[in-house]
């Protein structure tokens, strides 16, 4: 089987997928790319490129398996965690596995969207905007998905939607308190044992203690699970790899606000 | 009897897709139809099994699941019966991705669509202050705004005009997949084919410009393998709007 993993710092979705990389035991080469540079959308060796073309997540890792992009962060962790032959990340449990997917499935919809926009606006925005126009040109016609586009281009104008901005703040609050109801039973993780839940709302979660502390000044279980999830061997491994001095506050275009309000 | 009870609309959308899986499955179930354009998912009997107000859920034993994908997922794990999903990772890898980009992407803007033109219309002709007092008892916030909008008609041009943008790029890339393989995702019927069978099969009466014969081949073979199947008949018949009526009409122009 021909695989690579590209990925962006370890934060976000490439957070989760590294670390679930990291736990699965599979020996899949990582090859950094530029996020910020557009090197998502000029990838070698593609035959298949639909899942980047047309992804939700935005700019989230690409696993590329026999010319095939795959995206996702959430099913790319499923895929390593299946293709290990099971390595711990789901839970065997019918009813537990749809927990933990009703879990990530709020993670992603809800609280991905609102901190990759609050983390773009507080640590890329200014670098976006200062990519020289041609360069940008250049970079936002090899984006394929205009949505995914559209939101480049926001963030190269400067511009910034309050209620969006309102939203996205109160959605991080929402997620660290329904963190911290979840932990309220003493729990050590969010589904009991350490799964693909821990990693994504850790990916998405922990740059915002960063961005909005207010989220978590009322969930000292939540800032406590952080710290036990930041010391599982497969997140230490993953942020390892990091370039940037901080890699929570390295982030690029994500997924999109619901349209439906 | 049974342990398992649905409670669902019309076998369409997201209803449609736990009623499917349990009768490919094979497993019995008590059918608890909720009208949705009567607004039963907001009233307080329904509301005391799912709290959120959403449609569908699914009881087993004492438990209550939501999110018609996820209740799609757990139903095929949790009982024996044919296999709905792939066992090569990267085929259910492809699966997954599939059903998301229905469910947050597609399916959304297939939504506004059928809102704007078809619930927002039937639920206008109510009397204002019983559709206020409706709209005020939706516990989740978003479909506040989601009903207000599809009963006011107050969706944008540009936010139609984008749906409508989405719908026939979808379309198209549904067309190029089903070149590829011959199920969504995968050589094999799988949960993928049930989701976005629920969202695409009148796509040849209500999008004739975009789905046809000549058109969307691929997508034509496609629907008529599954309209074909023995639990999608079954399905269709526990249908009580002349949304069945439409599938009869879909089956006599593609079959």
């Amino acid at each position: 089987m021909d695989a690579v993993l590209y990925h962006g710092e370890p934060n976000g979705a490439s957070l989760t997928v590294l670390a679930a990389l990291v736990e699965s035991g599979l020996d899949t080469p990582c090859q950094p790319i530029d996020l910020l540079g557009g090197a998502r959308h000029k990838l070698p060796g593609i035959a298949e490129p639909l899942a980047i073309d047309l992804g939700i997540e935005g700019e989230g890792p690409v696993l590329v398996v026999n010319g095939e992009a795959m995206t996702e962060s959430v099913f790319l962790a499923q895929y390593l965690d299946e293709l290990a032959g099971g390595c711990g990340l789901q839970p065997d449990d019918p009813y537990a596995h749809w927990e933990m997917l009703m879990w990530c499935r709020q993670i992603t919809e809800r609280l991905s969207p609102a901190a990759a926009l609050l983390g773009n606006l507080a640590n890329s925005q200014a670098s976006i905007a200062a990519i020289p126009a041609d360069d940008f040109a250049a970079l936002s016609a090899s984006v394929v998905s205009d949505d995914l586009r559209a939101r480049w281009q926001a963030l190269h104008d400067g511009a910034v939607d309050a209620a969006h901005v309102a939203d996205s703040e109160a959605k991080v609050d929402q997620a660290a308190a329904r963190c911290e109801d979840k932990l309220a039973d003493g729990r050590e993780f969010l589904m009991g044992d350490f799964s693909i839940a821990d990693l994504v709302t850790y990916s998405w979660l922990a740059g915002m203690e960063l961005i909005r502390p207010e989220s978590f000044v009322a969930a000292p279980l939540t800032a406590a699970w952080l710290a036990r999830v930041a010391a599982r061997p497969c997140v230490v491994a993953a942020l390892a790899l990091a370039n940037h001095a901080e890699p929570l506050r390295s982030w690029a275009p994500g997924p999109e606000i619901n349209r439906w309000g | 009897m049974t342990d398992v009870t649905l409670y669902h609309w019309e076998p369409n959308a997201n209803s449609g897709k736990p009623m499917l899986a349990l009768m490919e499955k094979g497993v019995p179930f008590a059918s608890h139809y909720i009208d949705m354009l009567q607004f039963d998912q907001h009233k307080p009997e329904y509301l005391a099994v799912n709290p959120q107000g959403t449609i569908p859920a699914m009881t087993y034993g004492s438990r209550v699941l939501t999110e018609s994908t996820a209740i799609m997922e757990y139903v095929n794990a949790a009982f024996a019966g044919p296999e709905l999903m792939p066992a090569d990772a990267q085929d259910a890898w492809r699966v997954r991705w599939w059903m998301k980009f229905m469910d947050q992407w597609l399916g959304p803007s297939f939504s506004m669509i059928g809102w704007s033109v078809f619930v927002g219309p039937m639920v206008r002709k109510r009397d204002p202050e019983e559709l206020a007092a409706a709209i005020d008892r939706i516990p989740l916030p978003e479909r506040r705004v989601a009903w207000r909008k599809a009963i006011n008609g107050d969706f944008s041009e540009s936010e139609m005009a984008e749906s409508r943008r989405r719908v026939a790029l979808g379309i198209a890339k549904l067309e190029e997949e089903l070149g590829k393989r011959d199920y969504v995702g995968s050589d094999a019927y799988s949960l993928a084919d049930i989701n976005i069978f629920n969202s695409t099969y009148s796509l040849p009466l209500s999008q004739p410009d975009l789905a046809s014969r000549e058109k969307t081949p691929n997508i034509m073979r496609w629907l008529k393998r599954v309209y074909e199947r023995d639990a999608v008949k079954r399905t269709w018949a526990m249908g009580k709007t002349d949304l069945a009526a439409r599938y009869s009409l879909v089956m006599e122009g593609i079959v």
